[in-house]
């Protein structure tokens, strides 16, 4: 098969299953049995009149299938509508906050991917050593332990205990930034910013350092080390090469996991109110406020799918022996 | 002074309870430009002495006593720093699988230079010359120096170990079972090659094999080891032409020549020795026929024999014994009578009719809406084919030729894509019609693999009454059987087997257990897919025995595949020898191996090594690897690489009823009449202008 | 039924009985690993809280409110009548870590075990059948991976009142691909080794074949993907709890979390805080330290031959 084919094959079914995905979504929301709107009916602050008037508004009075073909058609276009409880516009809600969730969770991937990976194959090639050992049960406690709980104990020692660092938001409530430049520059961010890194970064350093790990445990007996090391090479470069036989691994994991990214600590927003996606869409399912809700979750999902995409074509290209159809 | 001298040398293995003594006193020493083979069997400690010389034991292995010195300095004492100076620059490695040898995810050329920019302070471009001139000199296209492993054959592969190895020429070479697993063609011609360049470098050799034909063919001296111990040492002529040590004889004599007939191949019972203890008897005592008292006390040091040195206490008794060790009965094994080997004796069992399986080959979604035609492996290309009760056809065939295609094909593990399938006149759809019950109950199969072809969780009880189960027979009738058969194939007593799982047993055990699972339903036809293939050769002759036996007392009929065509001789009746989906030569065994007449049979029965070192044999240089099997050229498949192939042979494709003697059948418009001038001269001729790499386009499946 | 479809009963019986066997083993073998004697030792008490917790609790965990000289204990540090201190609505901090300890449990074993057993069954089908089946299991678990977890499960779980059994079953549609994914390659591996072949050519039909030959050379891996799906399990179900949709007529770790969090008590209460995250965060440990060292054993590409 040849690559080409291999990458239309690939998107077209990405693109089908984005389709199904949005339309489970779709249904689900549907059966919430209630809209925002009857509670304020019982609560008495409106009519049932006025009630008619906002659903016709937002078009909940249509048939159920025209609503479904207008949503995917606006999904598919980027209009995620205005939102139930805020009257604006959602892409106004959800678009900072997905960037606020991305600024704190991709420098974290990286960092944790790239330092994680090598102490792995450190940790792989010492096989049965001190350091292995170690790196294996600390890194395994951070993975093993929920993050949302990880992230209150660093509060309570951090922050209320020793009142080192702030508990809440992204910016101290008196900084009135303007623009993203001004809130991510500046030491009161990185002050905040600190705790949730550190907390997103153990967090995912098990799994990056357990792959490299078993990766170059994996590579370590292999006829090709033992011929490298034939030819005279040293520890560390045999190492080299079989870290590098221990990337594709590595990589893929990467891509799924960034794809994975806007979903992956809602908890942790939480914990430290850190204004983003997950934080945005606990809030919106609190609120019943479907379109926000919507919006969030086919982002999560296309996020997910479009890097299952890429890691495949990664896949493909980083390793030779592949052929594109096998995968 | 000689370049490498091993003396004395002991090596253990640490173990979770016990230390395994996997080599014990060995002492040999290597002169300059010499060739010199260790040849044993599995676990006879060879490869651990060739990696003790690289300094490259696993890291629970000890050099625990003697020297190993190269131009006079002890390796012994090098630092891991000393260590990579030595290696490569002074002593090169061509390891044993190439396969796996090679970093898949680095291209060859890349890691020749590695290797030479390593040891050499030259630039890129200076390093890239040298990988194409030593491309050139193992005979691969040095435009290819960018590919990845993966984009070579098996036998491709080889020729870069080999080239890495020449990169920075080396004193001397260390070549671990350079050949194993490569067809015997392909082998002819790496040998060939490696001999030719170490005579032009003048580098020794150090060769390690099992085979004792390949040692016979490319070494001056030999060592022959068991048990970690060596057993018989000097000249490979001497050793091989008038073995003096009792092992030496065994191992000779298990490897039956192409075309000796008359003389049925030994195995030596037994197991291998526990080397979790330093031997304080003759390693080889419990399976040695001549094996007395004396031996049981001491392990006997090596003494001058001839002109050889021997470790055994009856060394003098030599000539005797090597009388006597020619004698199967001698090593326990029945002698069955020749006259019963007739073949095509009793009815019809299995007919195969125009028998084809065609693979399609994946096509894009337009081409198939299109209705364009997809192209085809043509794995089996109608292929006739009869076996009769009590006799047992034999089909040869290198990798990729689709004969274990068409084993599962009549096994139906695989659907065929046309032809007929007949078993005892009963065509083979109406035995399926219902379930798979009738049909198994007939036919069965033996795999390859013995240790894979059993599930590690299933004891051997389990594992042989299943099939019965299946069948749904009574518990008693069961036990009865499952018993009866496991003693049959030479478990005895069975109850010291029945509870036993598949890693407690040996290679050999195993084989036999599925052989067994195969045997408790008393088929009529029997399939056996390489069976001995992967055993040491000192076990396959029994493997043979039994197959032999079941053909001629339970009238099962047989079908044999092996790439291996010395125990194919020893076994078969009549002969297939296919090439590319088709039988291109059929006939009783005999007529097939003394007379060939398809070229491409004559080639493969003269690329097989001789173990007698007077045997004067010519390599089989056949140009090429077989062409890529999708888009074959119409025509003879074998005429591009046929030097008799005439203008017809590229028109038509010639059936088997082109060239008959009797039963004798060859697909073939120019049957061959002699193989020296005809074909092993014309190949050498060929061999001037090369470039058979270059046609060969991609691996083999 | 056709023969080839035929599992008798004394075979599967007799496997059983090996199958315990081989049980028993691994499990001494893994417990020579330190960390998983540890993390071995963390599940047992573990396990003992969710059976007898409740009963060992001084007070009952939501209904009993602590009174000290007429008024509410509020907020109190440990010490006195309340070992482990009070929650600003004066309940007892230690009943409800004793209590909490059964509705982790359950979530965690029956999320877990049902997590193993669907991701099994799946990878199973789908690595042995290949092909279409293949293919329409293999995108139903890219799906399952398209939507996200935890928001699918918030808003399901925000139109039905959740229970414990509700989360469970939650968890178990969205966690079996875990499972699935690698029980399937892993067959697919087994598929092709000769004794599966052997048994077809000896007769065996699909379902012989696929739960008698291939289903008990993966199961290693079935069990270490059920422990993981454990941890997963706890995890998930901590992290809806904390969100404020656990069940809530039980206490529960998460629930304890939640409440601590947003009743602001975070600031002050740290005898609040870290019984129950503590809790959470040594099962979880204790579950992946066992699971890690159960994977040396069953991964058979670390395990490092010598000739």
């Amino acid at each position: 098969m040849s690559f080409r084919r291999f990458l239309l094959k690939r998107t077209l079914i990405a693109a089908l299953l984005t389709l199904i995905a949005v339309s489970v979504i779709f249904a689900t929301l549907r059966m919430l049995p209630a809209d925002p709107f009857s509670g304020l009916v019982a609560s008495g602050s409106l009519t049932p009149d006025e009630v008619d008037q906002i659903r016709a508004m937002y078009g909940l009075d249509e048939p159920i299938y025209v609503q479904y073909v207008k949503y995917i058609q606006n999904l598919f276009t980027f209009q995620f509508g205005i939102s139930l409880t805020q009257q604006r516009p959602v892409g106004e809600i959800i678009i900072p906050a997905l960037v606020n969730t991305m600024v704190l969770l991709l420098p974290a991937l990286v960092a944790t991917a790239i330092v994680s990976s090598l102490a792995g194959m450190y940790a792989g090639w010492n096989r049965g050593s001190w350091f292995e050992q170690s790196s294996i049960v600390v890194t395994t406690v951070f993975r093993a332990t929920p993050i949302f709980v990880t992230g209150i104990l660093f509060l309570i020692i951090f922050s209320y205990g020793l009142g080192w660092l702030p508990a809440f938001g992204m910016r101290s409530p008196l900084a009135n930034p303007d623009g993203y430049l001004e809130t991510y520059l500046s030491v009161d961010f990185l002050k905040h910013y600190l705790l949730p890194f550190a907390a997103t970064v153990l967090f995912y350093s098990g799994d990056f350092l357990m792959l490299a790990r078993n990766s170059v445990v994996e590579r370590m007996g292999s006829e090709f080390l033992m011929l490298h090391r034939a030819k005279g090479l040293s520890e560390m470069e045999q190492l080299g090469r079989a870290g590098r036989n221990s990337l594709l691994p590595l990589v893929t994991y990467f891509a799924l996991r960034t794809g994975m990214l806007f979903q992956g600590v809602i908890t942790l927003e939480v914990v430290f109110a850190w204004p983003g996606i997950g934080r945005a869409l606990v809030q919106a399912i609190l609120n019943q406020d479907y379109p926000t809700v919507q919006a969030a979750v086919f982002i999560m999902a296309l996020a997910v799918i479009i890097m299952n995409l890429t890691a495949d074509v990664a896949y493909a290209k980083l390793d030779p022996t592949v052929e594109a159809g096998d995968v | 002074m000689s370049l490498l001298e091993v003396d004395d040398v002991k090596i253990t293995y640490r173990m979770p309870g016990d230390d395994v003594h996997a080599v014990n006193n060995v002492s040999f020493s290597i002169d300059e430009g010499d060739n010199y083979g260790l040849v044993g069997e599995s676990g006879c400690g060879k490869s651990t002495i060739a990696k003790s010389v690289l300094g490259l034991l696993d890291d629970n292995g000890d050099v625990r006593s003697g020297s190993i010195r190269f131009d006079g300095r002890e390796l012994r004492d090098l630092s891991e720093r000393d260590w990579m100076s030595v290696r490569w620059e002074d002593i090169a490695y061509i390891p044993q699988s190439a396969m796996d040898s090679l970093d898949p995810v680095m291209s060859v050329g890349a890691q020749i230079r590695q290797a030479i920019r390593k040891h050499r302070d030259v630039s890129k471009a200076k390093a890239d010359e040298r990988v194409a001139e030593v491309f050139e000199m193992v005979g691969l296209d040095p435009t290819r120096t960018g590919d990845y492993p993966h984009q070579f054959s098996g036998g491709m592969r080889q020729r870069v170990t080999i080239a890495m190895a020449l990169a920075l020429d080396p004193d001397l070479i260390i070549a671990d079972e350079p050949t194993t697993g490569l067809d015997v063609i392909v082998q002819d011609k790496i040998l060939n090659k490696l001999m030719e360049l170490q005579e032009e470098l003048g580098s020794s050799l150090l060769l390690i094999t099992h085979d004792v034909g390949v040692v016979a063919e490319t070494c001056d001296e030999v060592s022959v080891l068991y048990g970690g111990k060596v057993m018989e040492q000097g000249d490979t002529d001497r050793v091989f032409r008038n073995p003096t040590n009792p092992y030496t004889m065994g191992l000779k004599n298990a490897f039956p020549e192409v075309d000796e007939f008359d003389e049925q191949a030994i195995s030596i019972p037994g197991s291998l020795p526990d080397l979790t203890e330093e031997p304080t008897s003759c390693v080889f005592e419990n399976r040695c026929p001549f094996a007395t008292e004396e031996c049981g006390a001491s392990h006997p040091d090596l003494v001058a024999a001839n002109e050889q040195l021997s470790a055994c206490h009856h060394v003098d008794e030599a000539d005797e014994m090597r009388d006597q060790a020619k004698d199967p009965e001698t090593w326990g094994i029945d002698v069955r009578n020749e006259v019963e080997r007739t073949g095509g004796v009793g009815d019809v069992i299995l007919e195969t009719d125009g028998l084809e399986k065609w693979f399609k080959q994946p096509q894009g979604i337009l081409d198939d809406f299109r209705g364009k035609e997809p192209d085809y492996v043509k794995a089996v290309n109608s292929v006739d084919l009869t076996v009769h009760e009590g006799e047992i056809v034999g089909v040869a065939g290198e990798s990729g030729c689709g004969k274990s295609t068409l084993a599962e094909v009549i096994a139906a593990l695989q659907d065929r894509t046309g032809g007929e399938i007949t078993i005892d006149a009963t065509p083979i759809d109406d035995l399926l019609a219902e379930n798979t019950k009738e049909f198994r109950s007939q036919v069965q199969f033996i795999f390859q693999d013995p240790f894979d072809s059993l599930n590690p969780r299933q004891r051997v009880r389990a594992a042989v009454s299943e099939p019965l189960k299946i069948q749904g027979h009574d518990p008693e009738t069961i036990d009865r059987r499952v018993r009866q058969t496991v003693e049959d194939v030479g478990l005895k007593p069975a109850d010291k087997y029945l509870d036993q799982l598949p890693a407690q047993l040996s290679g050999g055990e195993r084989q036999r257990v599925a052989i067994a699972q195969a045997l408790v339903l008393e088929p009529t036809l029997l399939i056996c897919d390489e069976p001995a293939s992967m055993l040491d050769v000192s076990l396959k002759a029994n493997i043979l025995n039994i197959l032999r036996e079941m053909a001629d007392d339970r009238d099962i009929g047989i079908v044999y595949i092996s790439h291996d065509l010395a125990s194919l001789t020893q076994i078969a009746d009549r002969l297939a020898v296919m090439y590319l989906g088709r039988i291109a030569e059929m006939g009783a065994t005999e007529d097939v191996v003394r007379t060939p007449k398809h070229p491409y049979t004559a080639s493969l029965l003269a690329a097989s090594p001789r173990t007698d070192p007077d045997a004067d044999r010519k390599r089989v240089l056949l140009p090429g690897e077989p062409p890529n099997p999708v888009n074959l050229p119409t025509g003879c498949n074998f005429a591009p690489r046929c030097p008799k192939a005439g203008e017809q042979c590229y028109r038509g494709d010639p059936e088997r009823s082109e060239c008959t003697e009797g039963d004798h059948e060859a697909a073939c418009y120019f049957p061959v009449e002699d193989v020296e001038t005809e074909l092993l001269e014309r190949y050498i001729e060929a061999r001037e202008d090369d470039v058979e790499e270059v046609l060969e386009g991609g691996m083999t499946p | 039924m056709s023969s080839g479809y035929f599992l008798d009963p004394e075979t599967v019986i007799e496997r059983l009985r090996s199958q315990g066997g081989r049980a028993w083993r691994t499990l001494r073998f893994v417990l020579r690993d330190n960390s998983a004697k540890l993390g071995f030792v963390i599940i047992v008490t573990f396990g003992f809280m969710g059976i007898f917790g409740p009963m060992l609790a001084p007070y009952h965990p939501i209904e009993d409110t602590l009174q000290q000289g007429g008024s509410m204990m509020r907020l109190q540090p440990p010490g006195g009548k309340a070992v482990l201190g009070t929650t600003s609505f004066g309940k007892d901090i230690l009943s409800q870590f004793l209590a909490g300890a059964r509705p982790t449990l359950i979530v965690g074993l029956f999320g877990g075990v049902g997590t193993g057993v669907v991701g099994f069954l799946v990878g199973l089908t789908s690595g042995y059948f290949g092909g279409r089946v293949d293919e329409f299991l293999m995108r139903l678990t890219d799906l399952t991976f398209a939507l996200p977890f935890l928001p699918m499960a918030l808003v399901i779980l925000s139109f039905v009142t959740p229970s414990i059994w509700i989360i469970t079953a939650v968890l178990v549609t969205f966690l079996w691909k875990m499972p699935a994914r690698v029980i399937r390659s892993e067959v697919m591996t087994v598929k092709e080794r000769t004794f599966v072949k052997s048994a077809r050519a000896r007769g065996a039909g699909h379902l012989r074949t696929m739960f008698l030959h291939v289903a008990p050379n993966v199961l290693g891996i079935g069990f270490l993907y059920t422990a993981y799906a454990v941890g997963w399990s706890i995890v998930a179900g901590a992290s809806l709890a904390f969100l404020g949709f656990g069940d809530p007529t039980t206490t529960s770790w998460g629930r304890m979390l939640e409440q601590v969090f947003r009743s602001g008590a975070i600031r002050v209460a740290w005898w609040w805080v870290l019984p129950p995250a503590i809790g959470i965060g040594a099962v979880t440990t204790g579950v992946f330290l066992v699971g890690r060292a159960f994977e040396e054993i069953v991964n058979p590409d670390l395990q490092t031959e010598q000739e």
